[in-house]
């Protein structure tokens, strides 16, 4: 090939990758509103740990998963500072049927459940810090929606 | 300094947390690291659609030798982690939080991989596999680079619910 041609393809190449690096980003941290989920246990996402009061903030990861540690520090840091969140981290590594039943395609994903267990929202990805806020002001029955109504 | 604290005090634990994990690897020297491949995988594509099959096939060679070293070392100690540690985070701030070896080390084995099936198809004659397998690691490399994207964290999870790894309940750990 022609050595202007081949520089081209090479350029091209750098190109459709950043292309598909941009979509990524895009997507990456988004919220997917949920209807209708059924109400979930402790049991059902293998968790030893009770879950909060008023709302539980699930996040699959897997033992090679580069910013699962950064979204567990971020969302226990949420979880403390907010009375009756609680965070569960599932470890997929070892629970492919979890990984199957809640379609996790990406880690981390994060579910957040209404005090009743039932999933509101779901973040594909490495969350913000302040979406996840005000979805938890968001969820049904929350002092924040309850004050605002 | 405030990496990765035992989080006293959070009940995150389902059946992963709370696991000792072994964060000791600035997350930039990785990145650093997959540029400078990416660049010259540029190159093994370059010279590969130029038609300097020796020469690509021969950098590919190197490259995948430089990722087998990645993948049995350690992510920490491939030689570009070395240069990183050497002359670059010298010169930068300190990282905000260090990270696990295992994804970029379980990508390196990825990128070992790629490589060499282009290094075999090509020994086997098969001159356009080497700029096509060179094409399929740089995009990897690129938006690890530039981006932050693990895509061996992607496999990874594949593979976990194709069945393939972790199969079975968690051991004590």
């Amino acid at each position: 090939m022609d050595p202007i041609l081949a520089l081209g393809s090479v350029l091209a190449l750098v190109a459709a990758a950043t292309g598909l690096g941009l979509a990524w980003r895009a997507r990456q941290g988004r919220f997917t509103e949920v209807a209708e989920a059924p109400a979930l246990t402790p049991a059902d996402v293998a968790s030893t740990v009770s879950f909060g009061a008023e709302a539980t903030l699930v996040q699959f990861s897997t033992e090679h998963c580069s910013r699962c540690p950064g979204t567990h520090r971020m969302l226990a840091g949420v979880a403390r500072s907010r009375p009756g969140v609680v965070h569960v981290e599932v470890d997929l590594t070892h629970r492919a049927d979890l990984a199957r039943r809640f379609q996790v395609l990406q880690t981390p994903t994060t579910l957040i459940l209404d005090r009743t267990g039932r999933v509101q929202a779901r973040v594909g990805g490495a969350p913000h810090k302040a979406g996840i806020l005000a979805h938890l002001d968001d969820l049904p029955g929350s002092l924040h929606a309850t004050l605002a109504r | 300094m405030p990496l990765l604290p035992a989080e006293p005090g959070t009940p995150g634990a389902g059946t992963g947390a709370g696991r000792p994990r072994r964060p000791d690897l600035d997350p930039r020297g990785p990145r650093f690291g997959a540029g400078i491949t990416a660049g010259l995988l540029l190159v093994v594509v370059f010279l590969s659609l130029t038609g300097a099959s020796v020469a690509a096939l021969s950098l590919l060679v190197v490259l995948a030798a430089l990722f087998a070293w990645g993948a049995i070392a350690g992510a920490g100690r491939h030689p570009w982690g070395l240069l990183f540690k050497r002359f670059v985070r010298p010169r930068l701030a300190p990282p905000r939080e260090l990270e696990n070896p295992a994804p970029p080390t379980f990508a390196q084995g990825v990128g070992l991989l790629v490589t060499l099936v282009g290094v075999v198809l090509g020994l086997a004659g098969l001159a356009p596999a080497v700029g096509i397998t060179a094409a399929a690691a740089f995009v990897a490399a690129f938006l690890n680079a530039v981006f932050d994207y693990c895509l061996g964290c992607q496999l990874y999870l594949l593979l976990v619910r194709s069945g393939l790894i972790g199969r079975g309940p968690a051991t004590a750990r």
